[in-house]
């Protein structure tokens, strides 16, 4: 397998190729929101296929959690790369230049911009009505608000907010913005479909096989069984690949031309078809003098863009991640996903994650300012302990919070100096409810081969599934294979996100041995349910089956008059539990080290007027070997314990801790990226200096 | 791939080349290392219908030093950055092109084609300003040459007449020190937010800021009270401020041209104070 | 119109526009799928190639550019100790940039038989992997390193 990565022989979505394919492009709106007038192809040349509104009206809205999305554009487009047309021609030179032949006439409508003008009272509405979808990744307790831009409101009630300020000595309240970021996979989006008569045939990169197979088959109107989901390996994801992206445009368009159609994104394109959410968090925190947390009260504005994609389950995340890994008797967050006239914002590694420990742990150095008191100290003081209850209700178990912030600070020489350094912490949920189910099959020989649905996106959750199984069966791991996803054969599983399909795979492949040995033949299906959920109006329940556990440290040093930050040293300390692949850990946590880094410093989707101004590689920047700082980091080990899911923590914690030392210049950050420019700002802020 | 008759001319001698550029004018687009055309064609900014490609003229690829320093207009940037002589006579100048994008792009990037293409945010025009260069032109009404400053008129503006090639850069001897600075606000393969270019040379300073404005912008009066006196760190301030009051930067996403401001006065400072350490 | 070049030892010809880009004529008329090419810009460095020995962002360079000329990519690299040395330090994960990482890794090592992590990093920072298996590249440069010389000095 890996063999096939450095030979280059390996295919992606982006080299799946069948006889008589044409290829395909995709017309977007140039406008934010407007009212399509009138669509003339009339001068679209012969032998090319064209596919407008009018050709997707008897097609059906979907969407992963809203159902807010239709194929193409039915008269109205909502942002500014917005699908209005399609075509598909023999090259793809042909579809490029068959593109300029549509004419559309728009009507300009006004547009709203930034989630805090879409909740203001009299903002212009995104979507007249909100509608939960039938697919099962709106599996938790969806709350639109119809008549505004929210889309989903999350809430969590613990304790007695207002009594719990009351005790407080010191309170500290700040806002906290985030931009928007693009995940940059390699490989674009790629997606292959044909028709088989009423079958419906997709190769695609995707995390989500079965949630692209049940929104096809709502688009189209057709049993689930009739829609066949491959997906080959990714070039990276990142959460970039996550529920329908150019599969319904494709299918359509194979439909209409009646032969394999490919579609392959222009990098630019990759801006306007799925960014991070961009949040704007508000937190108040009250300690008693002695650190003590008593109460926090957190709001979370998530940005969704046009279209609500998973943004309701990135705002409830961002809502319960928000009071962070601390005991807290009186909680209370208000989290909205809101919809914007701009690109989609959807799953982004760290999901939501990343955003509100940005506010959270930026504020736990501000308030260790305000008492005085050593921020390693505070946070000691008031992390979870084994059997203490979160703001959800659940008791935690099996936490190694207090392991992680010592290896951490200890790891930057915390002891030896706080002047540049800063440290921080987190918990972070898995999916929950979530069910993995896999077959392990014995081909007679003394080897196996494996059907699962773990997409693999370099993460290397295949390599992980495989040597966990030869870890079962005491063989090598040569003698285990295993398939890509096959919608068509792979047993069911939720989707390859949030860090959980090791973990989930691990029990579920214990199950399937169990199975085999137990029945005495060659096949042995081994299925593994994690229930559970949070009640939305009250936030209480289970938030999570299984907790990612991580802390992060790091050593700036400060150009005090540009405001150039130079990251000196970063360090992440993450509990695997136990790990299964040594280096393919070690990347996990060095990538996600690498994309907070690049989180923190400048990576920042420009949006003017609704307009993405910098979607290229060069305006808009990614982290390249040379700008590593010296980055270290631990997997955290526990005899006995489960496997636990590495893809993400490492990224989340590494903003704040870079923030936090820039605190300690004086120099109190708030908004992500921090570019110079920011950085300048805030050093203005501290000397008096009005700009 | 379909042939849509885009026309290919490869002339192998100098004349043939000019003779051609004559013949063709703007109607033929001329390709030294190809990398900008590239970018240009890929975004369908441009769609040449015809193109003169410069890269079998051996005439034009040569690196000679009698004094000044002559560089073949279609000499490659990897080729200047790694050439001896240049590092050793003009080492901030292989030090800058060393700075330029990455080494694949270097490999074929000429030092013609970044002169012609005139892009704000190219890293060796202010340098070559600095260092008092000035670009050879040719046509078959003969040559004229033209110091860097006057050659970029705007943004992929030149003054190269329709019937000219770009034919060498000249670097002339008598510069005692030069220093390039590069300032960054993402990664280290982004482009200069701000860049700053200082040499002195025959007694004089030359000081040109890039990357901020349409074209590179050196202020011969605010450099005159350096002339003939040795750079103390007030001197090196006092420049820094006049460069920052004298230019109205852009904004871009490396940076507003309210914080551009402020660091050509912090890195113009610097660039003096490398220079006269 | 029709440029002939060697390919990996092999003399191949292609019929194709003066305005076409190399990567398309090996990706899309030599079905060489291992030169992928994403951003247009030459930046993101995985359409690379090596041209005369050079590395080449061949999304950037017009197919006549390159007549006559000697070009390889990965599939004609062989049994190379910098394609083992990626194997052995697991420098990657999805894979999409890797051969161009080995191919311009393979051409520094020719440069620099034995580069420092600033001239590894100098080298490698115009090809981006967005998995971020940097540090891991880093290792697998200097393991290769490390066995050219070794084979050289055999």
């Amino acid at each position: 397998m890996s063999g096939s990565r450095t030979s280059g022989t390996i295919k992606y979505a982006m080299d799946a190729a069948v006889d008589g394919m044409w290829h395909a492009r995709i017309l977007r709106s140039p406008f934010a929101h407007a009212r399509i007038k009138r669509i003339d192809v009339s001068l679209v040349p012969d032998g090319v296929v064209v596919l407008t509104g009018e050709d997707t009206r008897d097609l059906n809205h979907y969407g992963c959690q809203i159902a807010d999305e239709t194929v193409l554009a039915q008269g109205e487009v909502r942002f500014a790369g917005d699908p209005v047309a399609a075509v598909a021609a023999r090259t793809r030179r042909e579809a490029d230049e068959a593109l300029v032949c549509i004419e559309v006439d728009y009507e300009e409508l006004p547009a709203v911009f930034g989630a805090e003008a879409a909740v203001a009272p009299g903002a212009h509405l995104v979507h007249a009505q909100h509608n939960v979808s039938e697919n099962d990744a709106a599996y938790f307790g969806i709350r639109p608000i119809n008549g505004t831009n929210v889309c989903h409101k999350f809430q969590i009630r613990h304790g007695d907010i207002e009594a719990g300020f009351a005790e407080a000595d010191v309170i500290v309240e700040e806002t906290y913005r985030t931009d928007s970021a693009a995940h940059v996979p390699m490989e674009p989006h790629a997606t292959l479909a044909w028709w088989e008569g009423d079958r419906l045939e997709i190769i695609t990169g995707s995390q989500t096989p079965f949630n692209v197979r049940m929104d096809l088959a709502i688009i189209f109107g057709i049993d689930q069984e009739k829609v066949r989901v491959k997906c080959p390996p990714m070039g990276g994801s990142f959460g970039a690949k996550t529920f329908i992206r150019l599969e319904g445009i494709v299918a359509a368009l194979a439909r209409k031309a009646g032969r394999p159609v490919k579609m392959v994104l222009d990098r630019s394109e990759e801006w306007q078809t799925l960014n991070r959410h961009p949040a704007t968090i508000t937190v108040r925190i009250g300690a008693k003098k002695d650190g003590t947390l008593v109460a926090k009260k957190v709001t979370c504005l998530a940005d969704t863009g046009a279209y609500a994609d998973c943004g309701p389950g990135v705002a409830q995340k961002m809502g319960f991640a928000s009071p962070g890994p601390y005991r807290i008797p009186n909680v209370w967050v208000d989290s909205s996903c809101v919809y914007t006239n701009t690109p989609p914002n959807g799953a982004y590694r760290g999901y939501g994650q990343m955003q509100s420990i940005w506010a959270s742990e930026r504020t736990m150095d501000l308030l260790a300012d305000r008492l005085g008191i050593d921020p390693l100290t505070l946070r000691m003081q008031n992390l979870l302990r084994e059997g203490d209850a979160y703001c959800t209700g659940e008791v935690m178990h099996d936490l190694q919070l207090e392991q992680c912030l010592a290896a951490a600070a200890n790891a930057i020489g915390w002891h030896e100096g706080r002047k540049g350094k800063g440290l921080s912490l987190l918990i972070k949920g898995m999916q929950t409810p979530s069910r993995a189910s896999i077959m392990l099959k014995h081909n007679g020989n003394g080897s196996y081969h494996i059907e699962c649905a773990t997409a693999e996106m370099g993460q290397g959750a295949h390599l992980a599934i495989r040597t966990m199984a030869a870890g079962m069966l005491g063989i090598d791991v040569r003698h285990v294979s295993i398939s890509y996803p096959d919608t068509a054969i792979s047993p069911y599983d939720t989707r390859t996100t949030s860090s959980r399909s090791t973990h989930m795979m691990s029990r579920a492949l214990a199950e399937a041995l169990k199975d085999l040995r137990l029945n005495g033949i060659d096949v042995g299906i081994g299925e593994v349910r994690d229930e559970g959920g949070l009640n939305p109006d009250t936030g209480q329940g289970i938030a999570s089956s299984h907790w990612h556990q991580g802390a992060a440290g790091a050593i700036v040093e400060l150009d005090d008059e540009t405001g150039l930050v130079k990251v000196k040293h970063l360090h992440a300390s993450v509990y695997a539990g136990k790990v299964v692949v040594r280096k393919a850990a070690e990347m996990q946590n060095e990538g996600s080290m690498i994309m907070g880094f690049g989180t923190a410093m400048f990576e920042r989707i420009e949006i003017a007027d609704g307009q993405v101004t910098n979607a290229n590689l060069s305006d808009y920047s990614v982290p390249s070997i040379a700008d590593l700082p010296k980055m270290t980091h631990d997997l955290i080990e526990v005899e006995g314990a489960l496997v636990h899911g590495l893809g993400e923590t490492a990224l989340p914690p590494i903003p704040p801790a870079i923030g936090n030392a820039l605190q300690t210049f004086g120099v109190r950050m708030t908004t992500l990226p921090m570019t110079p420019e920011r950085v300048l700002a805030a050093i203005d802020l501290r000397d008096g200096r009005v700009a | 791939m379909i042939d849509r008759g885009t026309e290919w001319f490869a002339p192998t001698t100098r004349a043939e080349a000019i003779a051609l550029r004559a013949e063709r004018r703007d109607e033929a687009t001329i390709v030294a290392g190809g990398t900008f055309l590239g970018v240009l064609m890929n975004n369908g900014m441009i769609a040449p219908s015809a193109m003169i490609a410069l890269r079998d003229v051996e005439e034009f690829k040569y690196v000679r030093v009698d004094g000044d320093l002559h560089i073949g207009a279609m000499t490659t940037h990897r080729e200047i950055e790694l050439h001896p002589l240049i590092n050793r006579l003009w080492p901030s100048l292989s030090h800058m092109f060393s700075l330029v994008a990455n080494p694949r792009i270097r490999n074929w990037a000429t030092i013609g084609g970044v002169l012609a293409d005139a892009d704000y945010a190219s890293d060796p025009p202010a340098m070559l300003i600095a260092l008092n260069a000035r670009a050879v032109v040719e046509s078959r009404r003969g040559k004229r040459e033209i110091p860097i400053e006057e050659l970029i008129l705007g943004a992929y503006h030149t003054a190269i007449a329709d019937d000219e090639l770009l034919v060498e850069v000249v670097v002339p001897a008598g510069t005692e020190k030069a220093v390039y600075r590069k300032f960054r606000t993402r990664s280290h393969e982004d482009r200069p937010c701000v860049s700053v270019a200082a040499a002195r040379h025959d007694g004089k300073l030359r000081l040109a800021v890039g990357a901020v404005s349409p074209t590179p912008q050196m202020f011969p009066d605010i450099c005159a009270i350096a002339d003939g006196r040795s750079i103390t760190s007030e001197m090196a301030a006092d420049i820094g401020r006049s460069y920052a009051d004298s230019i109205a930067p852009l904004d871009d996403a490396r940076g507003s041209g309210a914080y551009r401001k402020r660091v050509i006065a912090v890195e113009v400072r610097r660039a003096l104070e490398a220079l006269a350490s | 119109m029709k440029t002939t070049f060697s390919l990996n030892g092999q003399q191949v010809s292609v019929d194709t526009d003066a305005g076409d880009m190399l990567l398309h004529a090996l990706r899309d008329e030599l079905h060489l799928t291992s030169v992928r090419g994403t951003c247009g810009i030459g930046l993101c460095g995985t359409c690379t190639v090596i041209v005369d020995d050079k590395t080449t962002a061949s999304c950037l360079i017009p197919v006549p550019m390159i007549a006559g000329a000697d070009i390889r990519t990965i599939e004609g690299i062989g049994n190379d100790p910098v394609l083992q040395a990626f194997e052995d330090a697991q420098a990657f994960q999805c894979g999409f940039c890797t051969p161009a990482m080995i191919l311009t890794t393979q051409q520094l090592l020719v440069e620099n038989p034995a580069p420092s992590d600033d001239e590894i990093d100098a080298a490698l920072a115009g090809n981006l992997c967005r998995c971020g298996c940097y540090f891991k590249i880093r290792d697998a440069a200097k393991l290769a390193a490390t066995a050219l010389a070794q084979r050289s000095g055999a």
